[in-house]
């Protein structure tokens, strides 16, 4: 007896007349149409003997040895522990595998002569076609690398079902694959079956009883079955299945069994690639492609016993699916489909074995492959795979092909075009921040950002025309498909809240502005009491109370805000003709009200209050940073009278201006406290460019003006000795120069500019000393040289003697220092030296030397 | 709508995420929502040891209710125009409740 119960009989062993054995199936039952795929059909019949092939080494084994196994290997009087049983954990994801195999077992299948231990027939030198069944098994083993014993040692159950149509494809199939099967192996089977009639007959003796109850209900069946087929049937393949039943007619049995003699093997739906020997193609074209549907399909003789290993795994290429979850290969178009008919439960046709999609690929019989070098096969093997994957992709994007009808993808689109309303609607209140940002960049980096900004949000700019040109059609009609879905949004209002009747809470629907509703707080109170005191902030600034200097601050902000959106609302430039029309004139009045509600939110017109020693409001304002930074931004704004304002105002209340009330250095501190230099970086890198820029621009006689002004009113000693001080003298100053030495202005001018000068000097000559931030104090002292040398410019003969005499050591100090320093700070030390010097027409170079 | 415009401009910048559940992941955002859901790429937990399980996840969807803080590159903010943006979000609400 064999391990998995086959009879290991030889054939010729057996006397050719003996008895039917008991245990057999009689010729009244089934027949097993894998029966024969147990018995070798070698050349040599033999096979091979234990005795033949065991090399004793079992015989050598140390028995004495085993004495402590038990210490070894845990007790031996315990039960097994299941720890091992991977079937039976395995056997819960059988259908899962079988899924799986079954989805590779329909994809287009090479025949390659796979050495399988599972397929006799495959076992032969292969000069005849090996079984497709088989080969589809050897192709799954090589794809998939699925333990193969898994699957077969379980039974399938729905063998057992026989009735139903519905439920037996796999029946059908494996009846399709036996008969397949016989049909390969039939030349060679035939001659040798004959003389060995026996062979197969005690492999079917051990599912007796099954088939006994079995038969009985499928003889009436069949016998009307046969009656009604055999007319049509074409005459059937020669022979074929001699070798299951030799002592009967081979015609006669396969009607009574199964009704369904002359199935036809169709290969050309199943094995596409695969081009079967010519007396293949003979037969299946004579035969029907495909067997009427509404026939039961036969099953009694081709089930197989839960223990034959090779009929089972010749199921198992086909496992059946309820209709239901069929795997997407049934689904797809190009696949050719390896089946029967069976897999088409839902009526569906099966496609053209080469679906248009299909890579076509030299199709490559059995015979020719087994002629073709190792190079060759290697080539065509990789070729087959790189197909296979790419119909694989195929299938699974064309998985969900149709799912949705184009009124489906409207509805979405719509959907999605909705969420961008906020963009487009008004983008610059809903986004703002990304709009500038990336404007911004856009215009920092012209070429990619742009590109980005424009995909992104559907170039939300073409509206405003200008650089739309740029942006293809595509975008516009996008664009224009937007606005056409807010249209329709808006024209169907929505309520943002819902009561139902009776209920006691309302439903609020979120959008994509408020994804979550909004607390609603009453504002009430909130609005009553900030309200007066606005008021009051607006006529009677205090300019003191911080709080109100920050909400005048924030005033001016939002004026400019107002400003910048309002100058977003540009009509564009007028192309009719110098006339400008109503929109353009109207837009000008409105810009023109809105810088004149910026320019009184900067509150520069108030009058001083003489009682009180509080600042200027503006002064006031100007204190905090934020005030600062606005101001570039207030200069685009306003007009040249209004800046000369402005920087009148800041002239005139210079020494109450924080960085320079507080920018003096304490006596013995060699540095300013922190947030007094941040103030004074902010102050210069915010409030002075757009004060230079002007002061670059004005006339000699302003310049003069302003430096009376400050003469007269503002203690010069006190700014002499501040950073922005200075650079206000120093400003004034060289501007002066400049505009003398380009003969811009007058002799009276020049005049009256050379005695304010004058004043200056008297009141600062005896503490040039003092204007140097204090000895040792690590900042940069180059304003301190700009103005020393701004002076020195304008300084006549005596001036310029008098400077040189009290700043001398200073000069000399820093060389020395310089040398001391490492170098990049001594060049910077002398660079800043040299300022000076040079404007005395000396060169630092002399005194080095 | 303040910070979703904000978080679009920092696509593509590395962040870093801090959960409600203390897990910090920094990678390159890759979008934002309007739920400020937030999808990340090229990912890592700041704290590799602790979570070892998320050391082979590349990338992260996560849902914009359970970040606590998401930490920005300064140098990808326009501080000034973040502050103008405020302004303008804080106008309309006062619009809105009036």
């Amino acid at each position: 007896m064999s391990f998995f119960g086959f009879d290991t009989t030889l054939p010729k062993d057996r006397a050719p007349n003996a008895p039917h054995p008991k245990q057999a199936p009689g010729f009244s039952q089934q027949q097993d149409a894998f029966a024969g795929l147990s018995r070798n059909d070698n050349a040599e019949e033999e096979g091979y003997d234990f005795e033949d092939t065991y090399d004793g080494l079992g015989d050598e084994l140390d028995e004495r040895d085993d004495a402590f196994n038990d210490e070894t290997f845990g007790g031996s009087s315990s039960a097994p522990g299941k720890d091992f049983d991977f079937f039976g954990s395995t056997a819960k994801v059988a259908n899962a595998i079988n899924e799986e195999q079954l989805l590779y077992a329909r994809g287009p299948k090479k025949s390659i002569p796979q050495p399988s231990q599972q397929s006799p027939v495959q076992q032969r030198p292969t000069k005849q076609p090996v079984s497709y069944a088989a080969a589809t098994k050897a192709k799954v083993v090589v794809k998939h690398q699925i333990p193969t014993e898994i699957p077969e040692l379980k039974p399938e159950m729905s063998l057992w079902q026989t009735t139903s149509p519905e439920a037996t494809p796999t029946k059908s199939m494996s009846a399709h694959a036996a008969v397949h099967f016989r049909h390969v192996e039939e030349p060679q089977a035939t001659s040798q079956l004959i003389s060995a009639p026996p062979a197969a007959a005690p492999t079917q003796r051990k599912y007796k009883s099954l088939e006994e109850v079995e038969a009985e209900i499928l003889a009436k069946k069949q016998a009307k079955l046969a009656a009604t087929f055999q007319p049509i049937q074409q005459p059937p393949p020669p022979q074929p299945q001699p070798q299951l039943q030799p002592p009967q007619p081979a015609q006669p049995q396969l009607n009574q069994q199964d009704g369904w003699p002359a199935r036809p093997v169709q290969p050309f739906p199943q094995h596409p690639q695969m081009i079967p020997p010519p007396q293949h193609l003979q037969q299946t074209q004579m035969e029907l492609p495909f067997p009427p549907r509404a026939m039961p399909p036969p099953q009694q003789n081709q089930r197989p016993p839960p223990n034959d290993r090779a009929p089972e795994h010749l199921q198992r290429g086909p496992i059946p699916q309820p209709p239901g979850q069929m795997p997407f290969p049934q689904m797809q178009p190009g696949q050719p489909f390896p089946t029967n008919n069976m897999q088409f439960p839902m009526g569906m046709m099966p496609p053209p074995p080469h679906g248009p999609q299909f890579v076509a690929i030299p199709q490559i019989g059995q015979q020719q492959m087994v002629h073709m070098s190792d190079e060759e096969k290697a080539k065509y093997l990789e070729e087959q795979s790189k197909r296979l994957k790419r119909n694989h992709k195929i299938a699974q994007l064309s998985r969900y092909n149709g799912l949705m009808t184009p009124q489906d993808k409207n509805f979405i689109t719509r959907i999605q075009l909705q969420q961008l309303v906020s963009v487009n609607e008004d983008s610059f209140n809903e986004d703002f921040y990304y709009q500038v940002y990336m404007a911004i960049r856009a215009r920092n980096n012209p070429q990619q950002p742009l590109n980005q900004f424009a995909q992104t949000y559907l170039g939300q700019q073409g509206a405003r025309g200008g650089r739309a040109r740029r942006q293809d059609n595509h975008l516009l009609r996008m664009q224009q498909q937007v606005q056409r879905a807010v249209a329709a949004a808006k024209a169907r209002p929505k309520a943002s809240q819902l009561v139902l009747e009776g209920s006691l809470g309302k439903i609020s629907f979120s959008n994509v502005k408020t994804p979550k509703p909004l607390l609603s707080i009453k504002k009430q109170d909130s609005t009553g009491a900030t309200d007066p005191n606005q008021k009051t902030s607006h006529s009677t600034f205090a300019g003191i109370d911080r709080r109100s200097i920050l909400a005048a601050a924030e005033d001016i902000y939002r004026c400019l805000l107002e400003l910048d959106s309002h100058e977003r609302k540009h009509p564009g430039p007028n192309l009719a003709g110098h006339q400008p029309d109503a929109a353009t004139v109207q837009w000008l009045e409105t810009r023109d009200a809105l810088v004149q509600k910026l320019w009184r939110s900067m509150r520069i017109l108030e009058p001083f209050k003489e009682e009180s020693s509080a600042p200027h409001p503006f002064i006031a304002i100007l204190s905090v940073k934020k005030a600062k930074e606005a101001i570039p931004r207030v200069f685009r704004y306003i007009d040249i009278e209004q800046r000369i304002t402005i920087l009148t105002m800041i002239t005139i209340s210079l020494d109450q201006v924080d960085v320079i009330k507080d920018g003096r250095y304490p006596p013995d501190a060699v540095a300013l406290p922190p947030e007094t230099r941040r103030k004074i970086e902010g102050f210069s890198q915010y409030v002075l460019p757009p004060l230079l820029s002007y002061v670059a621009e004005a006339q000699l006689s302003l310049i003069t003006g302003l430096l009376g002004i400050l003469i007269d009113r503002v203690n010069l000693l006190l700014l002499s000795q501040t950073q922005i001080g200075l650079a206000f003298l120093t400003m004034f100053t060289s501007r002066a120069e400049i505009i003398k030495q380009a003969g811009l202005a007058d002799d009276e001018q020049v005049l009256k500019w050379t005695q304010t000068y004058d004043r200056l000097f008297a009141i600062l000559e005896d503490h040039l000393l003092d204007i140097f931030p204090p000895h040792g104090a690590q900042v940069d002292d180059m304003y301190v040289w700009q103005f020393l040398a701004s002076m020195a410019v304008g300084a006549n003969m005596q001036q310029q003697q008098k400077m040189v005499g009290a700043v001398k050591d200073r000069v000399n100090e820093n060389v020395q220092a310089s040398k001391t320093l490492p170098q990049e700070m001594g060049q910077q030390k002398l660079a800043n030296t040299n300022l000076f010097l040079r404007a005395l027409g000396l060169d630092i170079d002399l005194l080095l030397a | 709508m303040l910070f979703f415009s904000f978080f679009k401009t920092l696509v593509d910048h590395e962040v870093t995420i801090e959960l409600k559940n203390d897990l910090s992941i920094r990678g390159t955002l890759k979008s934002v929502d309007q739920f400020l859901n937030i999808k990340l790429d090229d990912i890592q937990v700041v704290d590799e040891v602790k979570y070892p399980h998320l050391s082979a996840v590349k990338n992260v969807f996560i849902r914009g209710s359970v970040v606590r803080y998401v930490h920005l590159p300064a140098n990808a903010v326009d501080t000034a125009l973040l502050e103008d943006a405020t302004r303008r979000e804080a106008a309309a609400q006062a619009n809105k409740a009036k």
